[in-house]
């Protein structure tokens, strides 16, 4: 596919050659604004990297990579590490993508294959729409009062009981901490996963499935063995752009992680991650040191996100970019 | 019947605004106090969210007695309201620690800017224990500071079992609660901590936000309450009117003469009084002597620069601060906050005389504080 080749290509003339070169014209202008538009976003994500890493430059230097190893928050004596957030980050996250990825790849297996219950499909899909755009603070409010207690009165001490000999499951629980901040994600992630699972699935050609049924296979044996292998790369993707998401979502999470300076092998624990501990301490952070560590948890939080993007657009380039199914 | 009111004091408003500018005049009914009308202005103000309930209810009382002033207020946060100051975006910042040198110079320097308190508000230790009702509870300096470095662990610790003789502590864990986000609440609370506690001091000391030995955090005062009346084992330092609204327990404090005292606002006002030389550099009040000064108490402060550029502005201003802390002052009882102590409305009615505008002061020198 030669770049270019689509732009030389000449229409048919439709109408007289006055009104054409007006058309020309209008092409040209056309052109010029959406180079504009594209020139426009990049001027937008560039001053944006600046306006971030300029703030940030005390810490950068006072601090430098050792920021990312340091444990110690401690705004009194003006000593700031990042592990201790980024440990929560990625802890949550993935909890949120352990419990996501299951529930969604089913749903999206029954909203793209599963012909029987066609009548429930409409109405599921418009409940994922929905559960997509219920605002993130509402979802923290009814996570703070009604899965934290629920956590700590059932799930919890549940857990415990029958889990409770690995290190995972051992301390008190308090209902906040890492394994409710990975619920509340999961949920919020689920939308997406659902959604961009199925579509990668129904993106599966017709031929395939066509061809293993007529070959014998059972419906699961072709899920199994022809649909998921084909779809793989793209759900990947799904769970990349879900673990996007999940890294970045801060007030749901700040409501029930229990906002503490503490890296524990417990999921009873409480925690903090990066997005939390900024939206908790940049209003009445005062001296250029603790801000600029405040802007630079938003660096780390942005690096972060972005190796996970271009993860994802990778996968995804190489998956329609290819055409067929990866080996 | 709210659209004639509306009428009305739109027509006042007219009336006032005939009247000119500025006017001062002696009460002709009392002869006494000066009473003086405002110009008309709009006035923004940002910063600390612990007196923002207090502030609400006095810039709408100002709001209804002078509707050509309206004063707007965002609680956005202390650290906000002194960088939205000095960047003069806001007519007035408010903080719950005063500027500090390094935040004087940002803004111009220690001469540019006028501190003054406006209000005075106490913390409570609100606990989730039950059988244990309100009051019953007796904490000492020692014990608070144990439960909040993490020494003592469970609520039928000899420590606290010795202050509490003939209540039942269970055999149940300690789960303190304390600010995730950064507060002048947690500021005077800490200070308090370092004022009683060498250990303290040395392993944490004070700040708007501290590295907690223990405990979970919660974005502000509400959020504290919550999860304290959530969870049973409970303990966490709270505004005064939070645990009043929400009739939480909250515990007898001792305090510096070895009294236990149940916070309230008189308790403010009484260990206040203990400090006669209050200044933004010398501003804390914690474990205050006296037999019912409330241990953990503080003032609240609003900030403005000195030089008024625009002059109808600048005296609005000094005329809506004056009020605040003098007759403003009543609406601080209805949320729960402390009237100043008289000597503090007198310190800061004379810092309000030096703000100028083009060299003339604001606030006329015949304002002077109530007896």
């Amino acid at each position: 596919m030669s770049r270019g080749t689509a732009e030389r290509v000449v229409p048919a003339p439709l109408v007289a050659a006055g009104h054409q070169r007006r058309l020309v014209f209008g092409d040209r202008l056309f052109r010029t604004i959406a180079y504009a538009a594209a020139l426009l976003i990049m001027v937008i994500a560039v001053i944006f990297v600046i306006a971030l890493v300029i703030p940030a430059l005390p810490a950068i230097t006072k601090f430098g990579l050792g920021f990312f190893g340091t444990r110690t928050w401690d705004p009194v004596r003006n000593q700031f590490g990042a592990l201790t957030p980024i440990y929560g980050t990625l802890v949550t996250s993935a909890i949120a993508l352990l419990i996501a990825f299951p529930i969604g790849l089913g749903a999206a297996l029954f909203l793209a294959e599963d012909a029987r219950l066609r009548l429930l499909r409409g109405p599921l899909s418009f409940l994922i729409e929905l559960l997509a755009g219920i605002p993130s603070v509402v979802i923290g409010l009814w996570a703070f009062f009604t899965l934290t207690p629920l956590m700590r009165d059932k799930v919890d001490p549940f857990l415990q009981h029958t889990l409770g000999f690995l290190p995972l499951f051992k301390g008190t629980p308090s209902g906040y901490g890492f394994l409710t901040a990975g619920l509340v994600l999961a949920i919020m992630v689920l939308p997406i996963m659902i959604a961009l699972s199925r579509d990668v699935i129904r993106a599966v050609p017709r031929e395939l499935r066509e061809a293993s049924l007529a070959l014998g296979a059972t419906n699961a044996e072709t899920i199994w063995s022809v649909i998921l292998p084909y779809a793989r790369v793209g759900i990947t993707g799904a769970v990349l752009l879900s673990l996007g998401r999940a890294l970045g979502e801060t007030i749901a999470v700040t409501m029930v992680i229990g906002n503490t300076m503490q890296i524990s092998g417990s999921l009873f624990a409480s925690g903090y991650t990066l997005p939390s501990v900024i939206a908790n301490e940049f209003t009445e952070a005062n001296g250029n040191l603790y801000l600029g560590s405040l802007f630079y948890l938003g660096v780390v939080l942005v690096l972060i996100t972005i190796v996970v993007n271009v993860l994802a657009r990778l996968l995804i380039w190489r998956f329609s970019g290819s055409g067929r199914a990866p080996a | 019947m709210k659209r004639v009111l509306i009428a009305l004091s739109v027509g006042a408003a007219v009336l006032l605004a005939a009247c000119g500018g500025t006017s001062v005049a002696s009460n002709p009914s009392t002869g006494g106090p000066t009473v003086i009308t405002p110009p008309a202005a709009a006035l923004t103000g940002a910063g600390a969210t612990f007196p923002a309930p207090f502030y609400d209810a006095a810039r709408f009382a100002y709001n209804q007695k002078f509707s050509q002033v309206t004063v707007n207020y965002q609680a956005v946060g202390s650290g906000a309201g002194i960088q939205q100051l000095t960047k003069k975006l806001v007519d007035f910042g408010a903080s719950d620690v005063p500027m500090n040198a390094t935040e004087l110079t940002a803004a111009g320097g220690s001469d540019g800017v006028v501190q003054i308190a406006s209000t005075l508000g106490t913390e409570s230790l609100a606990y989730n224990l039950s059988g244990v009702s309100n009051g019953q509870l007796k904490l000492t300096a020692k014990t608070i500071a144990g439960i909040f470095l993490g020494t003592i662990k469970k609520w039928n610790d000899p420590a606290l079992a010795a202050d509490n003789s003939g209540v039942s502590l269970p055999n149940q864990a300690i789960t303190v609660v304390h600010r995730s986000d950064g507060s002048g609440t947690t500021y005077i609370f800490t200070d308090y901590l370092s004022t009683v506690s060498a250990d303290w001091q040395s392993k944490v000391g004070k700040g708007k936000s501290v590295a907690w030995p223990v405990g979970q955090g919660a974005s502000g005062n509400a959020a504290v309450a919550t999860r304290i009346t959530q969870t049973p084992g409970a303990i966490g330092y709270v505004e005064l009117a939070y645990v009043l609204q929400t009739n939480m327990t909250q515990a007898s404090l001792q305090n510096h003469d070895g009294q236990f005292v149940i916070p309230s606002p008189e308790g403010a006002t009484a260990a206040a009084s203990q400090f006669l030389a209050v200044n933004p550099t010398q501003f804390s009040i914690v474990n205050a002597p006296g037999a019912k000064s409330a241990p953990i108490s503080g003032y609240s402060w609003l900030m403005l620069y000195k030089d008024q550029a625009d002059k109808t502005k600048g005296t609005a201003l000094v005329d809506y601060l004056d009020w605040l802390v003098t007759d403003g002052q009543q609406y601080a009882a209805n949320v729960h906050y402390a009237k100043l102590p008289s000597n503090i409305v007198k310190d800061d009615i004379n810092s309000l005389k030096t703000v100028t505008s083009g060299g003339a002061n604001l606030l006329p020198s015949t304002v002077a504080a109530p007896s």
